[in-house]
């Protein structure tokens, strides 16, 4: 009995076998019909998930979205914190790494010896020194690295562009800021051009600024960009809150409110897209196979002629949709998920991480597919072979 | 005789030319999705990032200094330069006025409040120093060239300003006040609140509560021409926002105008870049200084190109499976039909005339799957633009015109190769079964 169907499967193979190797160009239409299918959705899932992750990422060229400051001093500039809360600020967090920056704003006023001119202007001290570089505009007469961050030695600065033109400052010039009876020289490194309120400032180091007004280890405030969907740095602030109950954790709200607006939009347009052109390729490789199958009904009359119940031809084409499924979705997949890389690298300039859920699901995918596709084939179990092989059905 | 064999081929094989057909308007309905979706997405994701608020900042010239920190600006009032009021009109009538969406005037001035009682008998509470923000809620300017009038406001620049109650009116004595100065006064709306600078004064009706996340939640936003009488500064502001859609900036607009060749002014001075739309407003509102608000255009720019670019290689993806699977379909379509090919070729058919005739069958099937799968496609990219952005794309022509040749070409290169070999069968061993 046990030599009978092992037998029977034997043949079973074989048949399996003829059935794919009988035609080569319809075995590699068939192929490339899913493999196409399997490729695009690997492809768009690995990268729609990886765009989504990147473009929070890119959100942070907006710059700071979080600023932690004494608190209710919204409106004053005197009050000021401890230096030491950078150290409590969290910085690792699973979306990526938190900048942070700490900033001592003062009036003060400041001096030109080479023009001769003076005036009063806001000095900022900061640190790390030249943290907006996302908005430092090189000056027109650009430094040896104009796109790299200021040098953070104490005895340099970076002259808002506003603020030079008005003092007739220029790079490298000297500038001497004095405040009180306390006063300190540096030299402008860069000019610095953001359209907001930069451009009328003094950044120098945080260390000088804090020797000018005599407040060490004193600073007004932080500011933090933090990476991670909407919903993520919400909850950082949240948390962040909860944590330094002693000061005022707000976010930046044109940032965080708009950028929030534009992810879910952008994120929307992506899954929306996405979804259509995998339902819409799914259909349109389910279309191309259910013609392949249909052309099939003279291996199907063949096979009932010869004896083979309804259920075991059957039987053999949904074993050949799978395996076809199955080749497809490995070969297709495979090329899908290099695809993805390289259009991420195109796009972010860094490759897509391929994620190895995606693998499965889309070889699953192509298979479901495929084993669909054949289904039509169930009508043929009714036809009468003698009807087809004298060619009229 | 070659129609009939044509319609014949159709009406004898129906299912074969439906399934054919339905995979071809599936394949091209994925394209026109989206090819609809991404040449769209560019002028919608520009108006989505004004939310970002103001790109443009308009201040006067000969301003001085400001001492601006957190938001609020230390100068004494005299200090610095002013603007007219009156030229605010004209920046509708700039080249690129359609790209202007918003503006809004300001004028601060730092003012005593003092909260009137509710009722006679109560005491007057201390007063308060905080700033009056003056700006436009709901102003409405005419348009010469278009002929209808433009409604701007602070709410259109600084989109993220959040006000709970209803903004001021602008022709009454209205105002909102910022949600940290009405926790400390312990105001509401409805409530009277004082407003004085030296001995100019004014009692002003609070109609919001306004939320925003800066210094204006310590400050009371009232109308500009409020703010002008106080501080005796008729007809004028201090600056001026401005949201402008624009083309994100790409090496060319980052070249300096004046090191042009007048032709490549001219295309610069017509593209919609944020520098050439600062330049003429410049032109327009004389004495004053347009500068980009870099940390808002520039991140904007690099993330529109971006997802651009995203879209477009998702587009790329989409026709490329839609081709193979459409090529795949038109190929097994002509590899089973080699019996009738052989008849053809026994009854003395040419090899050209036989790959003449089935072209004719495919570019035919590919007109009419490329049509519905062209319908098909702009629903489905209604769907998406209505849902995502709540307006539709509009169908093009291009777009239209793109898929029908896309269709055309896919079937035929699909159909090109069996073709060849078919071209080549006798047709006494095809006929004989081998």
């Amino acid at each position: 009995m046990s030599e009978l169907r092992a037998t029977n499967l034997a043949m079973f193979w074989r048949i399996i076998r003829r059935l794919l190797s009988a035609n080569r160009g319809r075995l590699f239409v068939m192929l490339l019909a899913l493999g196409a299918g399997a490729a695009v959705t690997a492809a768009l899932l690995n990268l729609q998930v990886d765009a989504k992750r990147r473009l929070t990422t890119e959100f942070r060229a907006f710059g700071p979205n979080v600023l932690i400051i004494p608190k209710g001093s919204l409106s004053s500039s005197s009050e000021t914190l401890p230096e030491s809360t950078v150290h409590l600020v969290p910085v690792n967090l699973p979306s990526g790494r938190v900048g942070v920056s700490s900033a001592l704003y003062m009036i003060g006023s400041v001096s030109v010896p080479q023009s001769g001119k003076s005036l009063t202007a806001v000095v900022a001290g900061s640190n790390p020194f030249g943290f907006l570089k996302v908005a430092v505009v090189s000056s027109s007469t650009p430094t040896s690295s104009p796109k790299g961050p200021a040098p953070s030695r104490e005895d340099v600065c970076v002259a808002g562009a506003r603020f030079a033109q008005q003092v007739g400052a220029q790079q490298n010039s000297k500038l001497v800021l004095t405040s009180g009876d306390r006063r300190e020289s540096c030299r402008v490194a860069n000019l610095r051009q953001t359209g907001g309120p930069e451009d009328d400032r003094v950044e120098i180091g945080l260390r000088a600024a804090q020797r000018l007004v005599d407040l060490s280890g004193r600073i007004s405030a932080i500011e933090l960009i933090v990476p991670g969907t909407p919903g993520e740095i919400q909850s950082y602030i949240a948390d962040l809150q909860r944590q330094l109950p002693d000061v005022d954790v707000r976010p930046i709200r044109q940032f965080t409110e708009g950028e929030a607006k534009i992810y879910n939009r952008i994120s929307g347009l992506l899954t929306g897209t996405v979804g259509i052109v995998l339902l819409l390729t799914a259909l349109c490789v389910m279309a191309a196979m259910t013609n392949v199958a249909m052309e099939r009904k003279m291996d199907v009359g063949l096979m009932k002629a010869i004896g083979g119940a309804t259920r075991r031809v059957i039987r053999l084409f949904l074993v050949e949709a799978v395996l076809l499924g199955l080749a497809g979705g490995l070969i297709g997949a495979a090329a899908g998920m290099f695809l993805s890389m390289g259009l991420g690298k195109a796009v972010f300039g860094v490759a897509a991480q391929p994620r190895l859920i995606v693998y499965p699901v889309a070889v699953g995918l192509t298979i479901f597919v495929a084993v669909l596709s054949a289904f039509p084939l169930r009508r043929l179990a009714s036809i009468r072979p003698a009807s087809v092989f004298r060619g009229e059905a | 005789m070659f129609l009939r064999l044509v319609a014949d081929s159709f009406g004898r094989r129906p299912r074969h030319k439906l399934l054919t057909g339905a995979a071809l308007a599936l394949g091209m309905g994925v394209a026109t999705t989206a090819l609809s979706v991404v040449l769209d997405v560019g002028d919608r994701l520009a108006k989505e990032f004004r939310s970002l608020g103001a790109n443009l900042l308009v201040t006067p010239q000969a301003d001085s200094l400001p001492l601006e920190i957190g938001g609020v600006d230390y100068r004494p009032v005299n200090a610095g330069a002013y603007l007219p009021e009156a030229d605010l009109p004209k920046l509708k009538t700039i080249f690129w006025h359609n790209n202007i969406i918003a503006f809004a005037p300001i004028l601060e001035v730092p003012v005593n409040t003092a909260i009137l009682p509710k009722t006679i008998s109560s005491a007057f509470t201390p007063s308060l120093s905080t700033s009056l923000i003056g700006t436009w809620s709901q102003h409405s300017i005419w348009t010469p060239d278009l002929q209808t009038r433009f409604v701007t406001g602070i709410e259109r620049t600084n989109p993220w300003w959040s006000v709970e109650g209803r903004w001021f009116s602008e022709d009454a004595a209205d105002c909102v006040i910022g949600a940290n100065f009405a926790r400390k006064t312990g105001r509401q709306i409805g409530d009277a609140i004082l407003v004085q600078d030296g001995d100019k004064g004014q009692i002003l009706k609070v109609t919001g509560i306004l939320s925003t996340g800066g210094s204006e939640d310590d400050a009371i936003v009232t109308s500009i021409a409020i703010a002008q009488k106080i501080s005796d500064k008729p007809g004028e502001y201090r600056k001026l926002f401005v949201s402008a859609l624009t083309k994100p900036e790409d090496a060319f607009a980052r070249r300096d105008p004046k090191a042009m060749t007048p032709a490549e002014y001219d295309r610069w001075f017509c593209t919609p870049y944020i520098s050439s739309i600062a330049f003429q407003i410049q032109q327009e509102l004389p004495g004053t200084d347009v500068r980009v608000i870099r940390r808002v255009a520039e991140g904007e720019g690099q993330i529109l190109t971006r997802v651009q670019t995203l879209l477009w290689l998702v587009t790329g993806a989409a026709l490329l499976a839609a081709a193979l699977a459409v090529g795949a379909s038109s190929a097994a379509s002509v590899i089973e039909r080699r019996v009738e090919i052989g008849l053809m070729k026994a009854l003395g058919a040419g090899s050209g005339m036989v790959g003449f005739l089935l072209a004719a069958e495919q570019l035919l099937l590919a007109l009419v799957g490329g049509g519905i799968g062209y319908a098909l496609g702009i629903v489905l990219a209604r769907m998406v633009g209505e849902k995502i952005f709540g307006a539709a794309p509009e169908p093009t022509l291009l777009v239209f015109l793109v898929v029908i040749g896309l269709a055309a070409l896919v079937t035929l290169l699909g159909s090109a190769i069996p073709l060849r070999r078919a071209s080549r069968i006798e047709p006494a061993p095809i006929l004989r079964g081998e």
